[in-house]
């Protein structure tokens, strides 16, 4: 079974993701650092079945506490893993740093900008066929709490593919 | 809501909502409860002490906003002191729902109508009398998402 | 092919150039409500109106309305009388196990694990965690909790935690076991051992709060001053003498939002089962202990043995060895067995206090040990030297105050 690994910082809403996925009951908490072991769960996709695994959140693949710990050591053993990862739209530099380190490690990656309300409601906009066309992966805003943009999650699956960093530089240079 | 009756309205709120803060301090000091008409001060530490305490915040949360009273900053001070006394008040009322519900030690085992309808006579603590006049803020929240 | 950290920041400031437009940040009245609940001078009356509006709908929920209103009417006056005339073998040590006293007219004086053991989990302990965790979710799916750690953030600073150290404290207040290990999300060894041994020590379970709001209403604030107060004192020494380092943190906060039904039921559901499938088990089997190690007679036998420390250090009749070994698998049937035994106020609250800080329950143990037995052995060494410093200082306190 094709593995998904669900990563991102903490507190952005990971664990709302994996049960809108998988139906599972993870407790999902307003404060951070509720999810410090990992929790796995299976999702029915359009032609094939996942597994899906909720990984702790952390800032960085350099981890500081235990929990980052958890989840770099994770990545580590899944190499033939898919990553979706969930970040905040209203702080996406943050969010963008953990996508391109695990990027250039390698893995396809499905990047879901999520709370994109609260982005909205702060006026921050991201131009998102840009940043798609710019990383060349795909690229889905969503609310998880609402559940908007998960049908479009689950279908970006399979166009999701490695890419190379180097292409990402020089694709930023490119666009206008 | 105009500026100039929302300021009126509240700080005659909050200077109200201060003084009965106060007494409820000075009841509680004082150690006997004191009632006046349907009005019932708790000696109590919990309700009269702490409480008292919230209801200070509340009044001085109400005064603190008068100034440039629209702009959001100082508007959200009126609302949190309302939702100060909508704790206070809601905790009240769910203390009285508690108590109607039960027949009492020796009795059976719902209350009798009238037991059940005689928990929530007077008299009142200050918050209960505060609550609907707090509730105005309300309106006035109304009036600004149409603004 | 990989970037440096350094590299990495300057890929992304160039693709958030291109992608990202910021527009004139305007405050929403969530983002100002959020700045009153915050800042310490606003902070603090909001946070004690908080509180005092969770213990308010706690106690009248649990106490007033669930356990004096119907529970106690039912166990007292229907329950008990029927099943100890019901239950065959009177006077055997069968029926002593799980009748308990065949006279006893209350569920509290009965010590049966069907009687006490029954009233004890269903009666008073499952009403109060039901609402505990009802507000709990309440108030962490509004996003309150995270501005409280916020809020706390500079006290826990001068004992070695950072806010984080909230997350855990108040976890730990509905049952110690998810709390230990919540502690993960402190960053270092050090911090970790502090808030482990704090919380295992001095934070009371949601559980037990239940009971004591019970039996002993009138001084539950005294109890709790007191453990909190040993909280920070403790937690203010250990800062002191563990070696290792307390960094600072940031702490990210979520903006209020409104609770989502589903999430909330959800998360009451997980953990009300939890309860049932823990908690209850080990409060019949703590029973059914106690009364056997009764009928064996090493109650009485270690009651001897332990009178003149327990009496002579700290003030409690000796027959408290009875419950502080029920302490070691439940804190609350500690407690209500407690309320069966003939003693003044003031060492109530002395042997509250007690069995608080005694030994973490058996749950909490294992999850301790599953963190490493070094840091278990720790936790037990201050522990001991908590119970007899700490302990034994609220008895002479009574002593100075002519009370005992």
């Amino acid at each position: 079974m094709k593995k998904i690994l669900l990563m991102g910082n903490p507190n952005v809403g990971k664990s709302v993701f994996f049960n809108r996925l998988t139906g599972a009951n993870v407790i999902e908490s307003n404060y951070p650092g509720t999810t410090v072991d990992y929790t796995k769960g299976y999702m029915k996709g359009n032609s094939e079945d996942f597994e899906i695994i909720d990984v702790p959140g952390t800032f960085s693949l350099e981890p500081k506490d235990k929990a980052e710990e958890v989840a770099v050591k994770m990545l580590e053993e899944k190499k033939d893993a898919l990553v979706i990862c969930v970040i905040d739209a209203s702080k996406i530099e943050r969010g963008l740093y953990l996508a391109l380190e695990i990027i250039e490690r390698g893995y396809p990656v499905v990047l879901a900008l999520n709370m994109w309300d609260v982005a909205e409601d702060k006026n921050i906009q991201i131009d998102i066929e840009k940043l798609k066309s710019i990383l060349n992966i795909p690229v889905v805003p969503t609310i998880a709490i609402s559940g908007k943009g998960f049908k479009e999650v689950v279908l970006s699956i399979k166009k999701a593919a490695s890419v190379g960093v180097k292409e990402i530089m020089e694709k930023v240079g490119e666009i206008k | 809501m105009n500026e100039k009756i929302g300021r009126i309205y509240f700080g005659v709120l909050g200077i109200i909502t201060l003084i009965f803060g106060i007494t409820d301090l000075i009841v509680t000091i004082g150690g006997n409860d004191f009632s006046w008409g349907i009005l019932e001060i708790s000696s109590d530490m919990f309700r009269g002490g702490w409480g008292g305490l919230i209801v200070i915040s509340a009044g001085l949360f109400y005064l603190s906003s008068l100034k440039n009273f629209l702009e959001i900053h100082q508007f959200s001070k009126a609302l949190m002191a309302s939702i100060l006394i909508w704790i206070l008040a809601g905790t009240d009322i769910f203390v009285r729902i508690t108590e109607s519900i039960p027949g009492g030690e020796d009795g059976p085992w719902f209350n009798s109508l009238e037991g059940f309808l005689s928990t929530y006579a007077p008299p009142y603590p200050p918050v209960i009398f505060l609550l609907p006049f707090s509730l105005v803020i309300l309106f006035s929240l109304s009036k600004r998402k149409k603004a | 092919m990989t970037l440096t950290a350094d590299e990495r920041w300057d890929l992304i400031e160039k693709i958030s150039n291109k992608v990202v437009t910021f527009s004139k940040f305007k405050h929403t009245l969530k983002d100002a409500l959020g700045e009153l609940t915050v800042k310490p001078l606003t902070g603090i009356p909001i946070a004690i109106a908080v509180l005092y509006g969770f213990w308010s709908v706690f106690s009248s929920f649990a106490g007033t309305l669930c356990t004096d209103g119907f529970f106690v009417k039912l166990f007292d006056g229907h329950f008990l009388p029927w099943i100890q005339s019901v239950f065959p073998g009177k006077g055997g040590w069968f029926y002593y196990i799980f009748v308990g006293d065949p006279a006893a007219d209350n569920c509290f004086e009965a010590f049966g694990v069907l009687t006490s053991g029954l009233f004890v989990a269903i009666g008073v302990v499952l009403p109060a965690i039901f609402i505990f965790y009802l507000m709990m979710a309440l108030l962490e799916d509004v996003g309150y909790m995270p501005r409280l750690a916020v809020l706390i953030d500079t006290i826990f600073h001068k004992i070695g935690l950072h806010g984080y150290a909230i997350v855990p404290s108040i976890l730990a207040l509905g049952c110690n076991v998810p709390a230990v290990t919540a502690t993960r999300i402190l960053e270092t060894k050090k911090q970790r051992f502090i808030m482990m041994t704090l919380l295992a020590i001095f934070i009371p379970c949601g559980a037990q709060l239940g009971i004591m709001q019970e039996v002993i209403p009138e001084s539950i604030g005294i109890v709790l001053l007191y453990l909190i107060f040993g909280y920070f004192l403790f937690g203010f020494i250990l800062n002191k003498i563990t070696p290792g380092k307390s960094p600072e943190i940031l702490i990210d906060v979520p903006p209020y939002q409104k609770p989502l039904w589903n999430n909330i039921s959800r998360k009451l559901r997980m953990r009300l089962g939890g309860f049932f499938k823990i908690a209850v088990p080990f409060v019949l089997f703590g029973c059914a202990i106690v009364n056997i190690l009764y009928l064996s007679g090493t109650i009485d036998w270690l009651a001897r043995v332990l009178t003149p420390l327990l009496t002579g250090w700290f003030g409690v009749p000796g027959e408290t060895v009875g419950p502080l070994i029920a302490a070691f698998l439940r804190k609350d049937l500690a407690v209500a067995q407690l309320s069966a035994i003939e003693m003044s106020k003031y060492q109530m609250i002395t042997s509250v206090v007690l069995v608080s800080i005694y030994f973490p329950c058996v749950a909490t143990f294992v999850m301790l040990l599953k963190e490493g037995w070094k840091n278990l052995l720790g936790s037990l060494a201050v522990l001991v030297t908590v119970i007899f410093l700490y302990g034994g200082l609220i008895n002479v306190i009574w002593k100075l105050l002519g009370v005992q």
